[in-house]
């Protein structure tokens, strides 16, 4: 009994010990935070000794383990955080601007491109060259995979302020490429540390960066366009919907995106504390239909039956029904598609020879109308699988759902669907040729369903060297309506950006549809 | 009892090997891999060239039993590689997650035992009574609740309508309180169902009767109910260790705690399969530890073990 009494003492001894330095741990970690949120007051001191420090707490639904702009997607974060700039970005209205490069032009041949740099400045002070832009692209090319073509141009520096890019072909989407957040620009002599504090020429700089947790940027006192509104900025890494919404209603954050449509109708019920803001964004939910599998007039049929608009409506306005794989405001978002009409549906189906069947659905030889909806639970495109599986039923169109978890490895590689849902970034920049060449090309993972041909090629073609924008807008154009008539692809919905603020909170890019802008020199809060 | 120690810690090598086949082996089957997942993470269609070219840089196209025996002669030399997700040390992350995990853990545990041991053994002594009754109810509600429900409603009641405690919380004190308690409900509810079980058989047996019939003090004999029914209530607490390791996965995203838990879950998810090892072999490790510990703590606690 002596050593029973004796063990559960030390057992308790242990675990407290364990819990106690655990808790100091912890309070050093809490005391490191405290001691940003002084700094980022005393970085408000120099302007007013007594006045509030302007902060926006805010959730981010993604959090990575590094600051290193040019590795995978960390570049997108940074942009969020207000730390690093791009030679060029997207406007709200998807027009490019310039942004580190103050001008540019390009050769005759449309090989050679020009750009000045802006006399802007890192937040060292040091001012930023043409000779540390071209590092910078070509740094990219190595650590980044997806951006490993730019290292095929060659980079020439004229003067401070010049750099010239030549490519070995006409290269049309130039521009639209360095709007990429992974192209941001670093100070790479200076900085000592690229995972967790790059040196950049944003409007804040890292003050403190914790991988997957909370990272908290101050005010750029350098900044070299423009007076920053706020001091600082802390972003908190929340997966949880839920979490995101009471962190909301509790006050402890200014504003998150990716508002669930059931947290809309909560916060839309106070309009007095909330803001809530919501456009069409440039995520696309769509689905293929299988060509090889299934003829014109079924491939039709689905078409005339599926219902957007009801999708949209059930999906609590998360989405905006789409026509094309871009938005209808953008030049190259004008194609039209054929209004819902069941009855054609049905009279394209018995055209085609099937019957309608004592259960209420077509059969041709006997056999049933099935089609296989491959589809996988994310973006609700498994609220839209069954929501398409009830509207096919209504038709006499049987469908059976094919849920997996990877559909890259499963039904999209092997082709085995009559019907795949699928969810994508359609717009990356303001150009639709990443677009038409991921889902229209020859080559591309969707050539299985057999839609890929000659004249579209030729079109993506043109498309790839044209660089007239007018002109670009309506070759994209003619090949997504081609995609439409053929009743290959069926564009379902573009997810709207959804953003919550608090009451007096401003410029978070609420109203740009790209998902990799964040707080800026005009974020504001008034509360 | 080295004997005993050195034959138990052999069997975890073994055991480690297998699990550690076993999960690659599966990882490997599963379709989908980590540089799709890497390449695709926001949405941005990657062309099948660069996707090859990531998978050859992972070393991904290698045969299954090349890509099982590197990361093995790797292991053995306590090296677990880094991670395909960004490349940063396995050992790392996992030890990062580990403490957190721990803090977590124990502190839900101590947590779990100070509130179920007095209210099973209460209930035990009680039997059938009011209380009794009520407890029963309770666990079983307790038992049945989702973590993640008990996670919302304690955020929910605490943070946004009381506002006694922040929602975004850091790793202090504060801080654990919500994550403890979401977690140590249900193990409390569990612990007392099983105590209360445990305690009735040790208080049925025929030398509790025999020492009342003695006029030993109530006291004694309570006591020493107690003690016999500590080796079983000692292998449950050591068992829902592996279940905590684990389990948690849902505390640590709602509350956003990183440990262990969501670390394992992201890697599944991004398929990175460094990670994914090193966390089976951790776990395994740890699952065996405690498991030993617990066996061998019994002969501190029964001397008849001792005896054998």
């Amino acid at each position: 009994m002596k050593k029973l009494a004796k063990f559960s003492k030390l057992l308790v001894i242990l675990c407290l010990l364990f819990a106690m330095t655990a808790c100091s741990k912890a309070s050093e970690e809490s005391s490191a935070q405290g001691g940003q949120s002084q700094s980022a007051q005393g970085a408000q001191g120099a302007q007013g000794a007594n006045a509030e420090p302007k902060l926006i707490r805010l959730a981010e639904s993604f959090c990575y383990t590094s600051l290193d702009i040019h590795k995978d997607y960390y570049g997108w974060y940074t942009s969020i955080y207000g730390v690093s700039e791009t030679l060029f970005r997207v406007a709200d209205d998807m027009s490019i601007k310039p942004l580190l490069a103050k001008e540019y032009s390009v050769s005759e041949d449309g090989k050679t491109w020009t750009f000045q740099i802006a006399d802007a400045m890192f937040s060292n002070k040091t001012p930023l060259t043409a000779d540390m832009v071209s590092r910078n692209l070509q740094r990219a090319a190595r650590e980044n995979e997806r951006f490993a073509y730019l290292a095929s141009f060659t980079y020439a520096t004229e003067g401070e302020k010049t750099l010239k890019i030549t490519t070995p072909d006409i290269y049309p989407t130039m521009l639209s490429d360095l709007t990429a957040p992974e192209l941001g620009i670093m100070d790479l002599d200076n900085t000592t540390d690229f995972d967790n504090a790059p040196v950049c020429t944003g409007p804040f700089v890292i003050k403190s960066f914790e991988p997957e947790g909370t990272v908290v940027v101050e005010k750029n006192a350098a900044y070299w366009n423009g007076e920053v509104k706020l001091d600082g900025a802390m972003f908190y890494y929340m997966q949880d919907d839920e979490t995101k919404l009471n962190a909301m209603q509790a006050g402890d954050i200014d504003g998150y995106t990716s508002v669930t449509a059931a947290a809309k109708q909560i916060l839309a019920a106070d309009p007095a504390s909330y803001v809530l803001t919501e456009i069409p964004a440039t995520r696309l939910q769509f689905y293929v239909l299988n060509k090889n599998r299934l003829d014109d007039k079924v491939r039709q049929a689905v078409n005339l039956t599926v219902d957007l608009n009801s999708i949209a409506d059930f999906l609590g306005g998360t989405v905006s029904p789409a026509v094309g794989p871009f938005s209808a405001a953008a030049p190259y978002g004008k194609v039209t598609k054929p209004a819902v009409d069941t009855a054609k549906a049905k009279s394209l189906l018995e055209e085609d020879g099937y019957v309608m069947g004592s259960d209420g659905y077509y059969a041709k030889n006997g056999e049933t109308l099935t089609l296989s909806i491959g589809y996988y639970a994310a973006r609700s495109l498994d609220s839209i699988a069954v929501l398409m599986q009830d509207q096919f039923k209504n038709v006499g169109i049987k469908a059976v759902l094919n849920v997996q978890e990877d559909p890259d490895s499963t039904y999209v590689a092997t082709g085995e669907y009559d019907v795949a849902l699928y969810c994508m970034i359609a717009d990356k920049s303001g150009d639709p040729y990443y677009c038409c060449d991921a889902l229209f090309r020859k080559g591309s993972k969707w050539a299985l369903a057999g839609f890929a041909n000659q004249k579209c090629e030729d079109l993506i073609d043109q498309l790839q060297y044209e660089t007239d924008v007018n002109q670009r807008a309506k070759l994209a154009n003619q090949i997504v309506q081609m995609s439409i008539d053929d009743n290959a692809f069926g564009y379902v919905g573009l997810f709207n950006k959804t953003t919550v603020t608090a009451k007096g909170v401003t410029g978070i890019a609420e109203n740009c549809p790209f998902d990799f802008y964040g707080v800026s020199a005009d974020t504001d809060v008034n509360k | 009892m080295i004997k005993y120690v050195g034959k138990r810690l052999l069997h975890l090598a073994w055991i480690m090997l297998a699990v550690s086949f076993l999960t690659f082996l599966l990882m490997y089957l599963t379709p989908g891999d980590a540089a799709s997942k890497k390449l695709s993470a926001q949405g941005v269609a990657v062309s099948e060239e660069v996707l090859m070219q990531t998978r050859e840089n992972m070393g991904l196209l290698r045969p299954f039993f090349i890509q099982y025996g590197d990361w093995m002669l790797h292991a053995m030399r306590f090296d677990l590689g880094v991670s395909f997700k960004d490349g940063f040390p396995v050992a790392e992350k996992l030890w990062k997650g580990l403490k957190n995990t721990a803090i977590l853990m124990v502190v839900s545990i101590l947590l779990s035992l100070l509130a179920a041991v007095p209210l099973a053994f209460l209930a035990a002594l009680k039997k059938d009574s009011v209380f009794d009754h009520g407890i029963r109810l309770i666990s079983f509600v307790g038992n049945s609740i989702p973590n993640f429900l008990i996670s919302v409603l304690l955020i929910y009641f605490i943070c946004v309508r009381a506002k006694l405690l922040p929602v975004v919380a850091d790793k202090s004190v504060r801080g654990l309180i919500l994550p403890c308690l979401a977690l140590s409900i249900p193990i409390i509810s569990r612990f007392v169902r099983q105590f209360r079980a445990e305690f009735l058989e040790q208080l049925g047996k025929p030398f509790v009767a025999g020492a009342r019939a003695r006029g030993v003090k109530e006291f004694y004999v309570l006591r020493d109910v107690f003690h016999n029914a500590s080796i079983n209530i000692l292998t449950i607490v050591g068992l829902s260790v592996g279940t905590l390791l684990g389990g948690s996965v849902v505390i640590e995203t709602i509350f956003r705690w990183p440990g262990l838990g969501k670390l394992a879950m992201d890697a599944i998810t991004n398929r990175d399969y460094p990670v994914i090892q090193g966390f089976v072999l951790l776990t395994c490790a740890i699952y065996v530890t405690v498991n030993l510990i617990t066996d061998i703590s019994y002969h501190f606690i029964d001397p008849r073990l001792r005896e054998r």
